[in-house]
């Protein structure tokens, strides 16, 4: 270990005698202070602190993502060029420890800047949060600055449904030739279509369990986040609901509500205490009072937020979230300045991180069922080409293995209020630091092992 | 002082005998993208290197030399051929302690001061902290860099980086010292100390093979050399072997007087004809002029620079318990420790006026024998040229670092 953390605090002395960590440290700052005058929000206090959450912890991560790209590429690849790693190579430490040992220099600089510009923001939003009246800080302890835990109905499994309507369609073709995957496809967006629509005058009803959290919500507000789809948009833009929540045995204690609120976009309702059933179940009914259908998506047309924890130990499970991003990273741009010479490294990498975040581009082409020849009837390929048929398993290829990173939104999760949970941190530090940046010290670790570290003209 | 420092211990002949590097068919071809061959850099070169030897690799730029020395490293990988450094292959992790690195350019990181260069370096051979900080503070006062040590490498002028290269490749007091061009871009006063210290390292067993296309370096220093032209062998052996002309004789005295120099005349001339007797006056040759100059010079001038006449680390001289006597002294014994066969043998003189001597009695008799080609597989070091060797190294380094007293 002596060896391997000699390596990590020389990758970190270089940052600093090179006034990488003086320039990032500068430009963190800036971020963090400049964002705030400039950005413009929707006027309340919690809509300013989202978007400087949002904004400012987006920044950072930009700015420490393409730095630790540029640094991973550099001190590997220019090293390798201008034979310093000969020196390194001809002593007692084997050429996985050398690896690891950037990548480790790396994370502990990223480690170092993302705690000190998260402790400046942390400090900032809190320092700004004093200077409110009482009212808006109740209302930024109780949405943004929290840690909330969520409940949402399950997603039912209608697969069987489809299955049954197919048949039914089959049977009714009576020997016709028919697309089977396209009725399959049609069965399947009209069963979920009449799972979320609610037509003029009709009710939809929710039950949202708060399953073991139900102990610690006593007395406690709860929050029903809400966003919904109109197939008709009205003159004002707002859609009339009644709303009726809390337990059916028991009317005095149902909320009753009629809002007026705008499509495509989430709302947020508080919900006074204990509104509950025994059984720890909060029942939401919506009756639509418009002339028109609202769409309530399954995915998260209907969620209910409760007090988890503070804010502050979220806050540093997000930022943990983010590292393990800079972390992968960091792998890329080893891996792939063992191989390549440092532009052509930066270069390739930050190719991968753009391919990276393209994830609604394969999502589009496993959707679309491949790349060219859109009908615009079905928005589907109707006759796939051999290109597709490529294109369709690599992209869902893609995707599965984007998923392991994307599924962790902690700026979203920190800006909306939303826990970020111990349990979601170590599976990010699993699936993201572990098991995706393994692969890339797998490659990285196989090729620098076998290379031949002076002769530099194999570096392309 | 000679007859003192002939008691010392040095390798004994069974370990003399060991191989350090073995080499067998050794080739390597650089490819281009496609892999198809570029350049036939080293072709089918067989050499073993002893244990105490300080070996030569003596060739013209590109003729192969550094791409033989970076296959012994590890950093290159042999095309066809077999190499073996202590019985392991050169990619071998635990053999890589070891052996000491100085490559041809400063490699070393710029943004480094000395002492953070050996610690970091000490480190890589896990070395405990107070370990690396006594060494790291007695290399440095070796090379000369104690007034420089707070500068960054990167400040450094050439031979400054060489001197901090040099320190970091004995770091971890290496069995192996493979040097390339350790003396390019060094001084003189430099240069002869590092052509001193490889042959102190080489008195404490130490193998060293030194790369270089300086022939004045190889000849100072060097127990056996390999002569590279095209990547191939081209002459191999010990100095001796390779330089002797068994048909001449040189007898240098002091002046004579004008009766006793036709005395010497006649009696030559009664063997050998007029045109092949040759007499001339000895002169100094510029090294060592240059040498006497600074030495002078020192007395009386300062430098911000590197300096020169330092002690050898005690780590590497092996005497670190001896701390009081004088560091001239030291270096001294150390650089004129005996051969094995002066230590054993018991009718060798020990009275500190006879060894000149008796080396003269032994080199006349030597002469008198009918020539005898020695064979150049037997690459054992000649002892009485090692002895002669090491004397010129003591008086040298006398005229350096001044008597002690």
């Amino acid at each position: 270990m002596q060896r391997l953390f000699a390596i990590a605090f020389l990758t970190l002395r270089a940052a600093v005698r090179f006034r990488l960590v003086l320039m990032l440290s500068g430009v963190l700052l800036a971020a963090v202070i400049i964002l705030p005058l400039i950005i413009k929000d929707d006027g309340t206090a919690r809509g300013f602190t989202q978007i400087l959450l949002t904004y400012t912890l987006s920044v950072i991560t930009a700015v420490l993502g393409f730095s630790t790209l540029w640094l991973a590429c550099g001190t590997l690849a220019r090293e390798m060029e201008e034979a310093q790693m000969q020196m390194i190579a001809v002593k007692p430490i084997p050429r996985w420890q050398v690896w690891v040992g950037k990548w480790l220099g790396i994370l502990m600089l990223n480690a170092i800047l993302l705690t000190a510009s998260g402790i400046a923001l942390y400090v900032l939003m809190q320092y700004r949060a004093t200077r409110l009246p009482e009212a808006q800080q109740t209302i930024l302890r109780n949405e943004v600055m929290v840690a909330r835990g969520s409940v949402k109905e399950p997603i039912p499994n209608y697969e069987e449904d489809v299955q049954r309507f197919t048949k039914a369609r089959i049977a009714a073709a009576e020997g016709q030739p028919l697309d089977i995957n396209a009725v399959t496809e049609f069965a399947r967006e009209r069963i979920k279509a009449q799972m979320q629509i609610v037509p003029p005058g009709y009710l939809r009803q929710w039950q949202l369990d708060l399953g073991i959290a139900k102990p610690f919500l006593k007395d406690q507000p709860l929050f029903l986040r809400t966003k919904f789809n109109v197939a008709q948009v009205s003159e004002g833009g707002t859609y009339t609901g009644l709303w009726e929540i809390g337990p059916t045995n028991n009317t005095a204690a149902i909320l009753r509500r009629q809002m007026s609120l705008a499509s495509d976009t989430f709302h947020e309702i508080e919900l006074p205490p204990n509104v509950f059933d025994e059984n720890g179940i909060v029942h939401v009914r919506f009756i639509n009072q418009n002339q028109t259908a609202v769409l309530f998506p399954l995915e998260d047309g209907m969620e209910l937020l409760y007090r988890e924890g503070g804010f502050g130990l979220n806050f540093a499970r997000g930022l943990v979230i983010i590292l393990c991003w800079l972390s992968l990273l960091a792998a890329l741009g080893l891996a792939a300045a063992t191989f390549l010479s440092f532009p052509v490294a930066a270069f390739v990498s930050i190719g991968v991180l753009i391919v990276g975040m393209s994830s609604g581009t394969f999502k589009q082409i496993v959707e679309e069922k491949g790349i060219s020849g859109v009908d615009h009837e079905t928005g589907r390929i109707e006759k796939q080409d051999i290109v597709d048929q490529i294109a369709v398993p690599a992209a869902a290829g893609i995707l599965k293995v984007l998923n392991l990173i994307r599924e962790f939104s902690p700026v979203e999760k920190l800006s909306t209020g939303r826990s970020i949970s111990w349990a979601e941190t170590a599976r990010a530090i699993l699936q993201i630091m572990l098991m995706m940046g393994g692969v890339f010290a797998a490659i990285g670790i196989s090729v620098f092992a076998r290379r031949e570290l002076a002769n530099v003209k194999t570096f392309y | 002082m000679i007859a003192n420092a002939s008691i010392e211990s040095t390798p004994t002949s069974d370990v003399a005998k060991e191989n350090v590097i073995a080499v067998r068919g050794l080739t390597k071809v650089f490819k281009d993208f496609w892999g198809r061959p570029k350049a036939r850099a080293v072709d089918n070169v067989d050499f073993e290197v002893r244990r105490g030897e300080v070996f030569g690799l003596l060739g013209p730029n590109g003729s192969g030399k550094s791409t033989t020395v970076k296959m012994l490293l590890g950093l290159l990988y042999p095309t066809k051929g077999h190499i073996e450094v202590f019985g392991h292959s050169p990619r071998d992790v635990q053999t890589k302690s070891r052996i000491g690195y100085l490559p041809e350019e400063s490699y070393l990181y710029r943004y480094l001061d000395s002492r953070e260069t050996l610690d970091f370096f000490g480190n890589l051979f896990a070395l405990p902290p107070d370990e690396r900080r006594k060494r790291s503070e007695q290399l440095i006062e070796m090379v000369g860099l104690g007034k420089a040590h707070r500068r960054q490498v990167g400040e450094f002028s050439k031979g400054m980086q060489r001197r901090i290269g040099l320190a970091q490749a004995l770091i971890n007091d290496p069995d192996l010292v493979i040097l390339d061009e350790p003396t390019a871009g060094l001084d003189p006063i430099g240069c002869r100390e590092v052509k001193d210290l490889i042959l102190a390292l080489a008195r404490r067993g130490k193998t060293v093979i030194l790369s270089s296309h300086l022939l004045s370096d190889v000849e100072d220093v060097c127990d056996r050399v390999v002569i590279y032209y095209g990547g191939k062998i081209q002459a191999m052996g010990t100095l001796k072997e390779l330089l002797a002309t068994p048909d001449a004789v040189r007898i240098t005295t002091p002046v004579l007087s004008r009766p006793v120099m036709e005395k010497v005349l006649s009696v030559i001339r009664q063997d050998v004809s007029e045109d092949k007797i040759r007499i001339d006056t000895p002169t100094q040759n510029l090294e060592g002029y240059f040498l006497g100059v600074v030495q002078k010079a020192r007395q009386s001038e300062e430098t911000s620079g590197a300096t020169s006449g330092n002690r050898v680390a005690a780590y590497l001289r092996g005497d670190a318990d001896t701390a009081t006597a004088s560091p001239q002294a030291k270096i001294l014994e150390r650089l004129t420790a005996p051969t094995v066969e002066t230590a054993a043998s018991p009718g060798t003189q020990s009275n500190m006026s006879t060894p000149v001597e008796a080396e003269q009695i032994k080199k006349l008799a030597a002469l008198a024998q009918p020539a005898t080609p020695t064979p150049s597989s037997s690459p054992e070091p000649d002892k009485v040229q090692k002895t002669e060797d090491l004397t010129k190294a003591n008086e040298k380094l006398s005229s350096l670092l001044g008597k002690p007293k």
